[in-house]
C-alpha cells in the first residue's frame, strides 16, 4: 500500500492528474492548474475515462487568449443554472468538508470542473460526514458532505440548508482470504454473527452453508470496523438491522441505524476508508467494509450480499446503479436506498447529499456554487463510472436541479429562473 | 575607638552632571522598577485567567454528564437513551497501560542514551547524534501514528508478536490473538515520541553532575561504568525524574497517534497483545460525532478525566521531586 501510495504521489505531482490519491488521510486540495488542455490529461493512468470530458458549460475559456468573452457577471442573478458567469474576476476559491467516502469523485470532478472554468478551484477537507455537517451548521465551509442526510428540518446558524443529492456510491465488504477468490457469499445473519464476534472461524458451519463449493481455510476472522463515524458503518448497519435478526437488533445494536458503529468491543477499528483499507490489505483473515470505490483501487476481492430479492450480488457499477434506480421518491427525507428491491440490486448503496445554505449572503458566492454543483450532478457524472460510483439516475438529478433552484440572496429573491 | 557605621560615611562627592545623571537614574529606576512589577504581575494574572477559564469552562460543559451518572462515570462512563456508553474505566485502564509500557521501553533506552551523550561519546558523534534524537520530537504525532500502522503494524503482527508469545514465562502478559494493532503497539509508538524528551532532559542532568564526584569516583578506583553507575547518575536521579515525569504527560495525553495504533476496541484487554482504547483516542474518535447534549458533555467529562489524570501526575510528581530535594539539600 506504501508503493501505491508513493506511485500516486509521484503521479499526482508530475501530472496532476486527480486519480484518487491516498497520499493524505485527512485533507486534499484541488487547485488550479496550470495545463489548459481540454482534451482528456495525459496520464490518466489506472482509469480507464468513461468519455473524453467535454468542456463543461458553453462559452468555455480558450486556453490560450486572455481577452474574456461576453459572460455575464456571476453577481446577476434570475439566469439559467447551467449558463456561465464570468469567473475570472474575482477567482474563487471555495471550501468545503464532509464525507471521506465520496473524496475520489469530489477530486476528479473539481479538478474538470477547474480545467473548465479556471476561475473556480475547490478545497475539499474529507474528515468525515460529521465534521461536514458540523461545519455547515456552523458557517465555516462554503458545503458540507454527508452520506447521510441532516434530519429535516435540516438548519445551521446561517438559515436552512439545502441538501443535493451528487453521487451514488456503494459499500463493498471486503476481505483479505489467501486461497480464497473474490464473490464469497455472505448474508445478513452471517455478517451480523461476525460482528457481533460469534462467528470466529472462516470454515464455520455458516459461511460453509452459504459457500458450499469453497474451500474454506481455518484462518481467524478479524473484523475491521470504523473508528470514526461513517456513512459505510450506517449502511451495513442499516442492512443488518433489515436482514441480521434478533441477534443484530437485541444486541448493543438496537433497530434504529447509526454512524457511530454500535459494537465497539469486538474487532479492530480504524480511521476512514483508508484505515480500514490499510488494515485489510495486511492482515490475512481481516474482513471489513469500506467505499467501492476505495476497494476498487485496492483490489480488494469483495463478497457477494444477498438482496432483498434473495440473489447474492457482488458490488458493481451496474448492481450500485441498479439500487440507485429504485429511489422512486428520493428526498433528503426519504434517502434510505439499502436493501432495495430487485434481482441485480447491491443491498448495500447509498447517494451522498451535499449541504448548502438556501439563503446566500453573498450573492455571487451563491451563484458560483449553484453553477457548481448543477455542473457536478448533470456533465460531472461522467467522471463517475470510472472511479466505482454510479451516475446519478434521471430523476435524482432532475431532484438536485430541483433543489438547486431554490438558493436564495441575501433578500430571499431566487437566484436561478430555470 | 567608635566603629562608623556605613550610613555615617558621607556620600561621595559629585560633578553637577553627573549629581543630575544619578537623580535622574533614581528617579526612573522607581517608576521603572514599577512597570515591570506590573508586568511580572499582569503576565502571571493572565496565564491564571487561561487555565482557570479553561478548566472551569470544560467542568462547566460536562456537569449534565456528571450530573445524569455521578460518580459512576468515572469507572462506567454514562448511560443514555441511545445507548451511547463511553466506558469511561475501560479508557482509564487503557490509558494507564500504554503510557505504562511506554514508560518501561523508553526510561532505559533514553537514560541509557543520554549517559552515552553526556559520558562516553567522542565529540564528533554526540553533536549529530542528540540532533537526530531532537528531530524525533519534531515529527507531527499523526505521521508517527500513520508509521506505526503502515510500517510496525505488520512488522509486529508478523514478527514480534508471535515471538513474544512464545517467551516461557510472560504468558500472563502476552497471549491470545495478535493483529498488528494492540496495547503493546501503542506503547511502543509513544516510547518513541517521548524518547527526545527523556535524552535531552536527563542529558542536562547529568552534565550538571559535578565532576568532583566523578573524579572521587574514578580516584576510588572504579572502572567507567562504575562511575557512571554510582557516580553520574545518582547524582542526576532528581533531573531524569522530572525528564521522566513531563515525557508521561506527554504520553498520557496522546491522542491521534495512539487512536491509529490501538484498535479502538472498548473491552478490557487481556493481555498487551489485545486492541484497547484510551481517553485520548476514545475523545478523538467520538467528539466529531456526538450530538449536543448528554452525547457531548459525556465526551467533555472524558475531557475533564484525562485532565485530572495528567494534573495528578505533574503535581504528584513535582512534591515527589520537592520532597527529595530538600532532603538532599538538607543532607548536603
Amino acid at each position: 500500500m506504501l508503493c501505491l501510495g508513493a506511485v500516486a504521489l509521484v503521479a499526482a505531482a508530475c501530472s496532476s492528474t486527480p486519480t484518487a490519491v491516498k497520499k493524505k488521510v485527512h485533507k486534499t486540495s484541488t487547485s488550479s492548474t496550470t495545463t489548459s488542455t481540454t482534451a482528456a490529461p495525459a496520464g490518466a493512468t489506472t482509469t480507464t475515462a468513461a468519455a473524453a470530458p467535454t468542456t463543461a458549460p458553453p462559452a468555455a475559456h480558450t486556453a490560450t487568449t486572455t481577452a474574456p468573452k461576453a459572460t455575464t457577471a456571476c453577481s446577476t442573478t434570475g439566469g439559467a443554472l447551467s449558463a456561465t458567469c464570468d469567473t475570472q474576476s474575482p477567482s474563487f476559491k471555495l471550501a468545503g468538508a464532509g464525507a471521506n467516502s465520496i473524496q475520489p469523485f469530489f477530486t476528479r470532478v473539481f479538478y474538470y470542473y477547474n480545467q473548465a472554468d479556471k476561475g473556480v478551484s475547490v478545497n475539499y477537507s474529507p474528515a468525515g460526514s460529521s465534521v461536514g455537517v458540523t461545519d455547515i451548521q456552523q458557517n465555516t465551509v462554503n458545503f458540507g458532505d454527508s452520506e447521510i442526510p441532516i434530519k429535516t428540518p435540516a438548519t445551521g446558524t446561517a438559515g436552512n440548508i439545502l441538501q443535493v443529492p451528487v453521487d451514488l456510491g456503494g459499500v463493498a465488504i471486503s476481505y483479505n482470504l489467501p486461497g480464497v477468490g473474490a464473490g464469497l457469499k455472505l448474508d445478513g445473519p452471517t455478517l451480523a454473527g461476525i460482528y457481533l464476534g460469534k462467528i470466529t472461524k472462516w470454515n464455520d458451519a455458516a459461511i460453509a452453508a452459504l459457500n458450499p463449493g469453497t474451500n474454506l481455510p481455518s484462518t481467524t476472522i478479524v473484523p475491521v470496523r470504523r473508528a470514526d463515524s461513517s456513512g459505510p458503518g450506517y449502511d451495513l448497519d442499516q442492512y443488518l438491522i433489515d436482514t441480521g435478526g434478533a441477534q443484530w437488533t437485541g444486541s448493543a445494536a438496537g433497530t434504529a441505524a447509526s454512524t457511530k458503529w454500535p459494537i465497539t468491543n469486538v474487532g479492530i477499528g480504524e480511521q476512514l476508508n483508508t484505515g480500514v483499507a490499510g488494515f485489510i490489505q495486511q492482515t490475512a483473515g481481516a474482513i471489513g467494509y469500506v467505499e467501492y470505490a476505495y476497494s476498487l483501487q485496492a483490489s480488494f476481492t469483495n463478497a457477494a450480499l444477498k438482496n432483498a430479492a434473495g440473489s447474492f450480488v457482488k458490488p458493481s457499477q451496474s448492481a450500485i446503479a441498479a439500487a440507485g434506480a429504485q429511489a422512486a421518491n428520493l428526498s433528503a427525507a426519504n434517502f434510505n436506498i439499502v436493501n432495495g428491491p430487485g434481482a441485480a440490486t447491491y443491498p448495500l448503496a447509498n447517494f451522498s447529499w451535499t449541504l448548502i445554505y438556501q439563503k446566500q449572503a453573498n450573492t455571487t458566492l451563491g451563484v458560483v456554487l449553484g453553477k457548481l454543483f448543477d455542473w457536478v450532478t448533470t456533465t460531472g457524472q461522467q467522471q463517475a463510472a470510472a472511479l466505482g460510483y454510479s451516475p446519478l439516475p434521471a430523476n435524482v438529478s432532475a431532484l438536485a436541479h430541483q433543489t438547486l433552484l431554490t438558493l436564495q440572496n441575501a433578500a430571499g429573491q431566487a437566484l436561478f429562473s430555470s | 575607638m567608635s566603629t562608623t557605621l556605613l550610613e555615617e560615611v558621607p556620600p561621595p562627592r559629585l560633578t553637577p552632571i553627573e549629581g543630575v545623571k544619578e537623580g535622574l537614574q533614581r528617579r526612573w529606576a522607581r517608576p521603572g522598577g514599577r512597570a515591570y512589577a506590573v508586568l511580572r504581575w499582569t503576565g502571571a494574572t493572565v496565564f491564571a485567567v487561561i487555565v482557570l477559564g479553561l478548566v472551569v469552562s470544560l467542568l462547566a460543559s460536562s456537569s449534565q454528564a456528571f450530573g445524569h451518572s455521578g460518580l459512576s462515570f468515572l469507572w462506567s462512563g454514562t448511560y443514555n437513551a441511545t445507548k451511547d456508553i463511553y466506558p469511561t474505566g475501560i479508557f482509564i485502564i487503557g490509558t494507564l497501560i500504554t503510557t505504562a509500557v511506554a514508560i518501561i521501553l523508553a526510561v532505559p533506552i533514553g537514560v541509557g542514551t543520554a549517559a552515552f551523550l553526556s559520558e562516553l561519546a567522542p565529540k564528533w558523534l554526540a553533536g549529530p547524534l542528540s540532533v537526530l534524537i531532537d528531530l524525533i520530537a519534531a515529527v507531527p504525532s499523526i505521521v508517527v501514528g500513520l508509521w506505526g500502522l503502515l510500517v510496525l503494524s505488520p512488522v509486529f503482527a508478523r514478527h514480534v508478536e508471535p515471538f513474544l508469545k512464545k517467551i516461557p514465562g510472560l504468558e500472563w502478559f502476552f497471549h491470545g490473538p495478535a493483529y498488528g494493532p494492540s496495547m503493546l503497539l501503542a506503547g511502543t509508538v509513544l516510547a518513541v515520541m517521548i524518547l527526545p524528551t527523556i535524552v535531552a532532559l536527563s542529558r542536562t542532568a547529568l552534565q550538571g553532575v559535578a565532576n568532583e564526584d566523578r573524579e572521587a569516583a574514578r580516584a576510588l578506583g572504579a572502572t567507567r561504568w562504575q562511575v557512571v553507575r554510582t557516580a553520574v547518575v545518582p547524582g542526576a536521579r532528581t533531573g531524569i525524574e522530572a525528564a521522566v515525569i513531563l515525557a508521561m504527560g506527554r504520553a498520557l495525553g496522546e491522542t491521534i497517534a495512539v487512536a491509529m495504533v490501538i484498535g479502538n476496541n472498548n473491552a478490557l484487554p487481556h493481555s498487551l497483545l489485545a486492541p484497547g482504547a484510551t481517553l485520548g483516542s476514545a475523545i478523538i474518535n467520538n467528539f466529531g460525532e456526538a450530538n449536543p447534549g448528554l452525547d457531548r458533555s459525556s465526551i467533555i467529562g472524558l475531557v475533564v478525566v484525562l485532565l485530572a489524570i495528567t494534573a495528578l501526575v505533574n503535581v504528584g510528581g513535582q512534591l515527589l521531586l520537592r520532597r527529595r530535594l530538600r532532603a538532599e539539600g538538607a543532607v548536603a
